[in-house]
This record gives structure tokens, sequence and C-alpha cells, in this order.
């Protein structure tokens, strides 16, 4: 009978136990939760853009408002954001390690849904399940969108942040208008947008009990309650997004992109908002339009 | 499993709070312990135990309570059966005891201030129960049980969980070890000890239902007794008078429920006479009877303890009404606990484990539905005989008369009940051989007060754990310690009982596994039922005239068992088997004890001779076994030297009906027992 | 199941009974083949035939629905009433205490069929009966006990408020029955005790760790505990499905207690962080 003073020597990983266990929490809150709540609130602004340029000043349509709201965006994180690199090298670090971590952890438990099919059983499986797909889907996600990986997107889309909207509704379609494996890509987004969100929303309330920020059933009830709508909201933006996307017109959003080009424009618009343009991301942005445009005719 | 050989080791068999407490002690003098218990010792059977542990406090004693209206009571509540200066020792120490395990992290409930709250209970008329909940027993077994598991992980203890005892190992007249069956591998070895001690628990399986756990069985205490260790007051086997019937068991309802206000009742209807009869609607919703058609035959019958009134009366009260008097709810074996009138929160905060059992297995809700119980078998007061040391309190005669809620003759000082340390306390017959808790016989003669059980079984393991080990410092094995006895004696006890489980395993026949006549189970049914026919509530001369012939058949049928296991592996069959031959020589020496005494007394009840008969049974019954396993029963004298015996009356108000315990001639009953104006009558 | 079953040929049903099914995964000893085995069995509604009851009688009369003797089926149980944890079954698919799973609630129809099935998460020994010195080991992990200085007589232990006391108690009756282990899908079975030590605690051990932490003595081993909660297999195991409190028989609040010892082992490390040693 093994005396519970045995000690045995301990591995990094035995000694660092709770370090690493934390981190892995703390990392899908931040800075990968919050790079997901920007990320969401950015993108679907395809939708709200609109009433966001009303607040410029700038009466748009919808469609208009939400491409360039979003092209003015993306271009300012891509151009005027600090530290750009840092904080992509963090988020990449974080979300590797809480990747794989959480797969290792993942694979320490077995589920047992079908014969304890409580709603929070449901959850402790869903968050794994949407952990092993989120991993995939964000290399797939970025491997096409940031990566080049063209093989993968269905008529060959690269997206350029210069042309935001109209090269992510190129990769969301499959071309300018809808193919059936544009449909399958949007559905595809959808769902593991979905599951994302709902792996943070989730996930966000597990660390709460985690951390023992909350303790007593109704404690965790409320916390939940939060959650929820927290997620509902991340949803609703997911959402909004994908569909936002899918269902803009390349085309359209290309002629309203041009226009913010023409109008505020590469090294104008940066020499408008007063800092010098600097980074690779200072392709002519004619470059980017004939990069994008060629599209696989249809 | 390695013996050190510089460390003595003993033996504790059994893992319920007496064998725990026994071990922490044992430990604590620097001695190893090897701890046997056929179920993990969390799992043992104190776990049942509900309402609470008796100890004189200081709120009881400032109304003028004291531990030796305890020891007083208890005396009081035996019937005058029990050797009395142990009972004042155990009383003594239960303040210590109830401390001990305050310290030892038991969640007793508490009062707004936070001291230890107190709950009224049978037998009293002061608040002198501390109480967890109404799972005390599982609260008290499991701080043991921590601190059990505290010495074994410092390697002090080491634990033979699922092994069962055998058979104790003689050596001289003296234990010094035992053979024990590993009840998954089926391996028999044997064990070398200095001291042995059982701590095994009671029989109630001999009745087969009874509120006990599946292996209370008396099987420990039975080959112990084979082996040559007396066994005494068999037949004083306590009647729980609540519990819920139910296929398998009978569970009990704590007596804490009538502590905390519950009132029994069944519906009937007022003669002109002011007689009861039974009531036509009898069965149909209680909550419909009306008020004055409620018999409340023990408030009525009792007024002074109404409810509370000792276990074997009420047990005796509810009988009659339902057997001899057909006024049982729906006309059937029960009556109603109602504790509706008290308000839930309170019942909740109080009674909720038990409640919820009942809600569990009867499907009705107690804080809305009075609850439906009938008597069953709960303790056995009798055990294997045990001796002790009288302690240093010899009062001249005319003995003290104690006058309830007035100053005790004595303070409760250490060492004037029992010798402390002595080894011959708690110790059988046999040399070495010790048995605590339960399965002695040494504290509660013929009826147990409630909440007097766990504390007895405690007081055993801190008490007379001291007196064990003096005994292996100073005694026998300081001279012959077990390791440089002969290895014959232990081989010779391994080869016999490996014979007797071959015998067994000889017997198997899958083709005749469904035999009725040579099944062990349904050998084991029919003995339950007997017993709990002829040895319970009522027991008359023929009746068990006739149990101990049926004995005999049982008997019979068994030496032709059939069983159909011969796994050489968790073989239950064979376990049960070789326990069902050890219940029989068990319910002999209970059915014979009950017959050889002529009197009435405690919870043992003839109607033949329905009065105490002082003269020539105030003595404790010896049994013997036989070599064909019937007992030989004889009387011994036992020590009444610190209180006279009075009629246990418990303050029955119409004497002139047949009482269930009828008070000696010349007796009031009434006056040595006022009811102190500061605690009421508990109703 | 008709009323011709071999087991009854000769009884007539009595009106109010039913015939119902008793499906047994039966296993002669550890790496032996498991199989199924059926019984039937008479019962009538309000009887109180629980699951323990009708092992019984079918150990009275092993004779398995094809008529076939059969080895009595091996199984576990105390007290019966719920208290001790012993019977431990998977009864229908769902772990519980065999002792209050009465016919009339899990097979109240003519011809229902109840499974019975030995916990998963622990090493069969025979039939329905496994090993669960794991559940006991674990409690040794936390030093889930109070550390007195014996059995002397050294006057009361702490006051307590009556609020504390209702919390500490209700966690203590926790009984070891290990259903919150076996409805755990973080808890997974250990075959070699070797891997014990750093394999998850499980609800239950967590939950004493807390019971111990509350006691004004107990805290003294509080730092030992948390150490033990902040390693391999401790609190942050948890995966948070929170099967363990639904299948509690003592509805013990263990999701509860599991956010209370992941608040202490929070701020134990973030005190070790900020304590120079």
């Amino acid at each position: 009978m093994s005396s519970a003073e045995t000690t045995k020597p301990q591995s990094f990983f035995e000694k660092n136990h709770l370090l690493l266990r934390r981190l892995h929490s703390l990392t899908g809150i931040v800075p990968i939760g919050v790079f997901l709540i920007a990320h969401l609130v950015t993108n679907s602004s395809i939708l709200w853009g609109k009433v966001g340029m009303r607040q410029a000043g700038h009466d748009m349509t919808m469609v208009q408002g939400g491409v360039t709201y979003f092209q003015k965006e993306v271009q300012w994180i891509n151009e005027q954001v600090p530290h750009l690199l840092l904080i992509e090298i963090i988020l990449w670090t974080a979300l590797a390690y809480h990747s794989i971590l959480g797969f290792y952890y993942a694979r320490t438990g077995r589920t047992n849904v079908t014969s304890y099919a409580y709603q929070s059983n449901w959850r402790y499986t869903l968050q794994r399940i949407s952990g092993y797909i989120g991993i995939l889907f964000i290399i797939y996600h970025i491997g096409t969108l940031r990566w080049g990986w063209t093989f993968l997107v269905p008529g060959g889309a690269t997206w350029s942040h210069e042309f935001a909207a109209s090269t992510l509704a190129l990769a969301l379609r499959g071309g300018e208008d809808f193919t059936a494996a544009g449909v399958a890509v949007s559905l595809f987004y959808l769902i593991c947008v979905s599951l994302l969100v709902f792996h943070f929303a989730n996930g966000l309330w597990t660390a709460a009990i985690t951390w023992g920020l909350t303790i007593s059933q109704s404690a965790q009830k409320r916390w939940g309650y939060v959650c929820a709508g927290l997620g509902a909201g991340l949803m609703l933006a997911a959402w909004s997004a994908v569909v936002g996307f899918a269902t803009l017109s390349p085309a359209q959003a290309r002629d309203f992109e041009k226009k913010y080009h023409e109008k505020y424009g590469g090294p104008a618009a940066v020499e408008k908002l007063g800092k010098p343009a600097t980074g690779p991301s200072m392709n002519p942005s004619t470059s980017a339009v004939r990069e994008s445009v060629p599209v696989q005719g249809q | 499993m390695a013996v050190t050989g510089a460390q003595k080791r003993v033996i504790v068999v059994g893992g319920g709070l007496a064998g725990l407490a026994g071990t922490v002690r044992l430990v604590e003098s620097g001695l190893k312990v090897d701890l046997f218990s056929v179920v993990p010792v969390k799992r043992s059977h104190s776990v049942c135990a509900q309402g609470g542990i008796n100890a004189c406090n200081e709120v009881a004693r400032q109304q003028g309570y004291s531990e030796y209206e305890h020891f007083d009571e208890t005396i009081y509540g035996g019937d005058f059966l029990a050797d009395q200066h142990p009972v004042l020792e155990m009383a003594n120490w239960a303040p210590k005891i109830i401390d001990l395990l305050d310290r030892m992290g038991v969640p007793f409930n508490r009062t707004s201030e936070g001291y230890r709250d107190l709950r009224l209970f049978g037998g009293s008329l002061f608040k002198r129960t501390h109480f967890a909940g109404a799972t005390t027993g599982q609260q008290l077994l499991y701080a043991m049980d921590e601190q059990v598991r505290r010495h074994e992980a410092a390697g002090d203890v080491t634990k033979y969980e699922h092994w069962e005892f055998l058979s104790p190992i003689i050596h001289d007249g003296r234990c010094v070890g035992i053979v024990a069956q590993d009840i998954r591998t089926m391996q028999i070895r044997a064990f070398r000890a200095e001291a042995v001690v059982m701590a095994t628990g009671g029989c109630g399986l001999i009745y087969g239902k009874s509120t006990n756990s599946v292996m209370c069985n008396g099987a420990a205490a039975a080959r112990c007794y084979r082996e040559g260790a007396y066994y005494a007051n068999a037949e004083m086997i306590q009647v729980h008078p609540t519990a819920i019937p139910g296929a398998d068991k009978l569970r009990l309802m704590s007596e804490s429920a009538r502590g905390e206000g519950g009132r029994v009742w069944v519906p009937a209807i007022k003669r002109a006479d002011g007689t009861w009869g039974p009531h036509p609607r009898s069965g149909q919703d209680p909550k419909s009877i009306p008020d004055n058609e409620r018999y409340y035959f023990l408030e009525e019958k009792y007024p002074k303890y109404g409810n509370i009134v000792p276990r074997d009366i009420a047990t005796r009260e509810i009988f009659d009404i339902c057997v001899n008097q057909g006024m049982g709810v729906g006309n059937q074996n029960q009556v109603y606990l109602d504790l509706t009138h008290r308000d839930k929160d309170y019942l909740q905060r109080k009674l909720e484990g038990i409640l919820e059992i009942y809600e569990k297995f009867v499907g009705e809700d107690p804080y809305t539905t009075p609850m439906r119980i009938f008597p069953a078998v709960h303790y056995s007061m009798g055990g294997l005989w045990t001796k002790f040391v009288k302690g240093t309190y010899n009062p001249p005669k005319p003995l003290p008369k104690h006058v309830s809620g007035k100053r005790a003759p004595i303070n409760a000082e250490v060492g004037q009940g029992m010798a402390y340390g002595d080894p011959a306390n708690a110790m059988t017959n046999i040399d070495g051989l010790y048995a605590f808790g339960e399965v002695n016989f040494a504290y509660h003669g013929a009826n147990r007060l409630g909440a007097n059980a766990l504390l007895s079984c405690i007081f055993d393991g801190l008490f007379c754990g001291v007196g064990v080990a003096n005994y292996v410092r100073d005694g026998a094995p300081s001279k012959a310690p077990s390791k440089d006895l002969p290895q014959g004696a232990y081989d010779g006890a391994v080869e016999r009982e490996t014979a007797r489980m071959k015998k067994l395993i000889s017997a198997v026949d899958l083709g005749k596994a469904a035999d009725e006549a040579t099944n062990p189970y349904v050998i084991g049914r029919e003995l339950g039922v007997e017993m709990t026919e002829a040895c319970t509530v009522v027991r008359t001369g023929p009746r068990l005239e006739q149990c101990l012939q049926r004995l005999g058949d049982l008997r019979a049928r068994y030496n032709r068992l059939t069983l159909a296991d011969a796994g050489g592996w968790t073989n239950q069959s064979l376990s049960y088997a070789r326990a069902l031959g050890d219940m029989l020589d068990l319910s002999d020496a209970v059915a014979r004890g009950a017959l050889e005494r002529k009197e009435s007394r405690g919870a043992h009840y003839r109607p033949d001779y329905k009065d105490r008969n002082d003269a020539e049974f105030m003595k404790t019954t010896l049994a013997r076994r036989e070599s064909d396993g019937s007992a030989h029963v004889e009387f011994i004298p036992i020590d009444a030297s610190l209180v006279e015996p009075t009629a246990r009356t418990y303050g029955k108000k119409d004497d002139s009906k047949p009482a269930p315990t009828p008070p000696t001639p010349g007796s009031t009953g009434v006056p040595s027992r006022p009811v102190p104006t500061t605690v009421g009558s508990g109703v | 199941m008709s009323s011709t079953t071999p087991t009854a040929p000769s009884v007539a049903p009595k009106p109010g009974t039913r015939t119902i099914r008793i499906r047994v995964k039966r296993c002669e000893g550890p790496g032996k083949p498991e199989r199924w085995e059926e019984f039937t069995l008479q019962v009538s509604a309000g009887d109180g035939t629980n699951v323990i009851a009708a092992l019984q009688r079918i150990a009275a009369k092993p004779v398995t629905v094809e008529g076939k003797n059969t080895i009595p089926v091996a199984w576990d149980s105390g007290c019966l009433e719920e208290v001790c944890g012993a019977c431990t079954m998977v009864v229908n698919g769902k772990v519980r205490q065999s002792c209050s799973a009465l016919m009339d609630t899990i097979a109240p129809n003519e011809g229902d069929v109840v499974t019975l099935e030995p916990m998963s998460k622990f090493p069969v020994i025979r039939d329905l009966v496994v090993d669960r010195s794991r559940v006991f080991h674990n409690l040794k992990r936390v030093k889930a006990w109070v550390p007195v200085d014996g059995t002397y007589d050294l006057g009361a232990g702490p006051k307590e408020s009556p609020e504390t006391q209702e919390t500490r108690y209700v966690l203590s009756t926790c009984m070891s029955c290990g259903c919150c282990l076996e409805a755990c899908p973080q808890f997974t079975k250990q075959e070699n005790p070797e891997t014990w030590d750093s394999a998850f605690l499980g609800a239950h051990a967590i939950s004493q760790a807390r019971l111990f932490n509350m006691h004004g003595t107990g805290k003294q081993l509080e730092k030992e505990r948390l150490e033990a909660l902040a390693g391999p297999g401790g609190v942050d195991d948890c995966g948070n499905a929170q099967n363990c409190v639904k299948v509690c028989p003592k509805r013990i609040p263990l999701t509860e207690s599991i956010g209370a010892m992941g608040r202490a082992v929070t701020i134990h490390a973030v005190k070790k962080l900020f304590t120079l040693r």
C-alpha cells in the first residue's frame, strides 16, 4: 500500500500543473476571447456599418456603409494599430498554447452524454467538439485568407486587406456568384464560428468556476445568464458577419471599395490620419485589385 | 503486511465505531493494528445510527442533570439487568467523548450562539442527546474513519477490508491471532497478534428482516462462541418501535422523530366507557380523521413521558394496539407516527436525513402525511460475555436513591465505575480476546436507551482500548510474544477452516440450485420468519419450545445444504452459507435464553411470566455452546451494588389494566422521577 | 414477458402483480468474459421490491429466463437505506444506489426490463461487485481528516455557527459511494494503482477537502490540501460537466465545492507567488 507521503520526482508538467491549466484558461479569455470579440464586432460591421458611417457624417446605403466602414476598420487595424506584429505574435502563441493544451486536456476525458444527457454534460461535450473543430477551422481560416492557400478556396480568391469586403465575399461565395462549393464554405463558416462563439461563452462560464469567481449554484446560474447573453450577442455578430459577407455582391463591394480608396484611399487616407505609411501592407491598391479581380469565370 | 519485529501488533475485527475507536486508541498506545472488516470500514453498520449520542452537558447539568443521572437512567432503562459499575464509568465518560468527537470535526448541530444543540430522547426528561442532523452515527463513524485513515497513511494501521473473520486462534487458553479469508481471492490465512479485539456488532440478520445492515449476521461473535467464548443475555433483543416496513429490510425511523415531537396514534372511536375501539375509516386518508377520533395511546397511557417512553414499552404498546386490539391503521400492522403538526423548516433542519429515507422508500411525503410505522428488530443488548474490574465507588448500604434533577451522590471522576487501564475490562472468558461495542453485552441490560449505543461503542474503544494495550505490555504477550509461538497452532487453525470451506464447496450442485429444501438463502429466510414469530415482542414458553424444535429442523436441512457456486473467487454463496450455520448457533442461544428466563424484563416479555422476578432472574444469562450447536444456559449473578432495583413504569397512568411491564407490588411507580419544570414532558 | 416463464410455471399471476425482467451483466472475475443473463420476477405495486430484494430473490432461486440453473449473482450492499454507499450500480444505464431503486419506479409496467451493470470506472471483482479502493485512496491524497492531538480529553472543539455547521454537515454526508465518479467524464478508469496519484481526484475528494478546510482545526492542513488540489489530478482537472451533482444520492453541492476549492487554490497560488521563500 503506497503511503500518501511518498514523493516521486515530478515532471515539468506535473510540477507546473496548475500554472499550465490556468494559463490555458486565461489565454482563452485574454487574448483569444478579447480578439474574438473585436474580430466579430469588426466583421459584423458589414451589416451595421451604415450606422457607423452615418455617425461619421456620411449617409450611405446599407451595403456601401457596411463595405466602407469595414474597409476603414480593416485598414486601421492593418496600418494604424501599434505593435501589430507583437500583438500577432502574442495572439499566435496564445492560440497555439490554448489549442495544444486544450487538445491534450480534452483527451483526458471520456464523454458520456448518451448515459447522462444533462444540459451541462452536453455543454461539456460540445466544448470539446467545438475545440477540435475550432482548431481545424482557424487553420483553414488563416491558411486561406492570410497564407494564400488558394487551393482550398473555391474560386481561388485571395483576401486583400485593401479590398477587404469584396475579397472576403469572393472567398465565401466561391466566386462572383454563389457556387455550390461556396455555399458549403459559407455554411462551414457559419457552423464553425457558431461553435467558437459557444466555446468562448461556455469557456467563460466554466472559467468562473475554475478560478472560483462563482461558487454557489445561484451565482453559477447568474453568471450563466451573463455568459449566455454575451454568447447570444456574439452569435448575432458572427452570423451577421457570415451572412453579410456571403450575401454581398463582390462586384458591388469592389465598387464601393474603389470609391473609398479614391476618396480616402492609399497614401492619401494615411496622410489624412497624419501617419507615415510603413510595412508590407502598403502595396499599391491597384495591384491588390489586379490580384483579386481575375476570378475564374463562371 | 510485513510484521515489524519491534512493534507489537493487535488485531481489531470490525471497522464500525467501536473497532475504529479502539484502533485509534491502540495506535496511540504505540501498537500497530491490523484492522479486519468484511466491508470497507466506512460502510459499517454504525452509519445507520440516526438519532444521537447521550451525554450530560452543561445546559442539562444546570437544570439538575448529571452523569450520575445518565447512569441511573441507563440502569433503569435496562430494567436492572446490566452490571452497574461499567455503566457508571460509561456515563461519566460521555461528556469527554462528545468533546473529543467535536474536536474531530463531527458537525454536531449548533445553537445560534455556536454551542452544540441538544434534543430530547427516549427514557429521559432532560435534553441530553447530541446530534448531527439525523445521521449522527454516520457522522461519528466518519470522524473515526478519518482518524484511522490518518494513521493508515502514517503506516500504523493496516486495513484488511473485504476479509472475513473465520476463527480466533487459541493457544494455551489465550487468543493469539485469527484465521481470516479474503472474500475476493478466497485465500484463507492465519494472522498472529498479541491480542484480538472483536468489534463486530449485532446479529439482527438472524431475524431475516431487521433494521440492521446485511453484514450484521452475528457470525463473527458466533465463531468466538463456537471456540469457547461465553455469550450473554442472548435473548435481550431490542425491537425498535418505529421502523418502515420494506421488502428487503425494515428501515429505521429514528427515535428522534418522537424526540422532536412526533406523535404516535391510530384512528379509533372512543366508547362510552372511555375505552377505544376500531375506527371504520381506518386506513383512509389520515388527514380526514378528526382529532377526537385519533387515539394517541402512548400519550394517554404514559402522560409523563408520552411518546418518548423507552423503546421496549413503545414497541409493546404498538404491538398490542395492532395485534391484540385490531386497531392498526387499516387493520394492518402499522400505526401513524405523525410529524405533520411541526414546522417543515424545523423538521428539515433536524430530521431531514430520516424523513428523506421515508419519502424515498415509501413514496409518501412525511411532512404532510403521517408516516406508517411498525416495530422491527434493531439491536442486541446481549453479546459476548466480558469481564470488568470494579472502580473505586462502592456506596455503603442502604444504596443512595437518586431523585431526578437532584444532586448526584458522586461526581464524574474517572475510575469510579471501572478500574482505568485494567487489562480485564471488556475481555471475554478467553485471555487476549476482547469484545467492544454491540458485540459485547455490557451496558444495556435488558433494554438499551436510545442514543446510548454510539456512546457504548466509543467508550469501549477509548476506555477498554487502554486495557488492551496494558495487557499486551504487561500480560501474557510480554512473556510469550505471538511471534515465538509454534507455527503449528496457526497452521492447524487454517486447516480447520479450509476443511469447513471444502465441506461447503463439496455441496455444490448447480442442478439443485433451486431446491428450496437445501438452498441456504431459503433456509435463512425461514430462520428469519421463525425467529421473528417466536422471539421478538411476545414470547411464550410453548412457542419457544416449538421454535427450538424448528431450529433443529433447519439445522438438519443446513447439514444437507447445496450451494450453487463452487467458485474460487468472490464466492458470496459460500460466505452466506457459512454464516448461516453460525446464525443457527446464535438463534439457539436466543431462543433458549428466552425460554429459560421465566420472567418479563425490558425487551423480554413473557405473557406466561408477566412479572419481573429479581430474586431468580436479575442475573446474566450465560450461554455456552454444546458440540451439537445448541446452547447450554445458566444464570450468573450481576453487580447491582450501586442502585437498588425499582419498578420500571415510566409513570404509566392506568395501573389497573394489564401493563406491558407491570410494576412490582408496593411501588407507586412515579415518585422517584418528578418532571423537571424546565423541560416539560417532551410531547 | 408472458406469465408462462419457466420461473413461475404453476403460479398464476395474482391480480395487481406484474412480471418484469432483470438483465444482469455478469462476469466471473477480473479478465473473464462478460455476458448477460436475464431473470424474470413477479412483483406487485406497493410491495417495496427494490433491486436488492430482486437480487435476493434471484439468489434464492437462481434460474434464468431460459430455465437454466445458474450461479447466484454477486453484488455489494450494506445498510439498504442509502447511507452506507455500498450498493452503487449502474441501473438502467445510470449510476445510483440500487437499494433505493424501487421496481415500482424503474419498472412500473408488465414486461419492463431492468438492466444491472457494475460501475465502469472501477475494476470489476465479480458480477456487480467492483473494487473502489481508489475512492478511499483519494481521501488520503487530500488529507481528509482533522489533525487532532489524539483521543485524550482536551476539552471541546472550536465553536461553530449554525450556518457553517449546516454547510459542513451536508458535505460530511458523503458516503464515498462513487456515483459522482462514475458519472464524471473526467474521472476515468485506472487499472494501475500507480497512476492513481496523478489521475483526477473526483468531486467527492474535492468536496471533502473543502469540508476539512472549513473546520477550525482541520484548517491546519489547508495548505497541504490545496497543494494536492493544485497538483496533477486536482481541482483544475474538472471539466465542469456537472454530472456529479446531479447523480449524487446525498444531494451534496459538489459543484459548489469545486468552485470553492477553485477559489481557494487561486488565492493560495497568488499568495505563494507573492510570498518570498
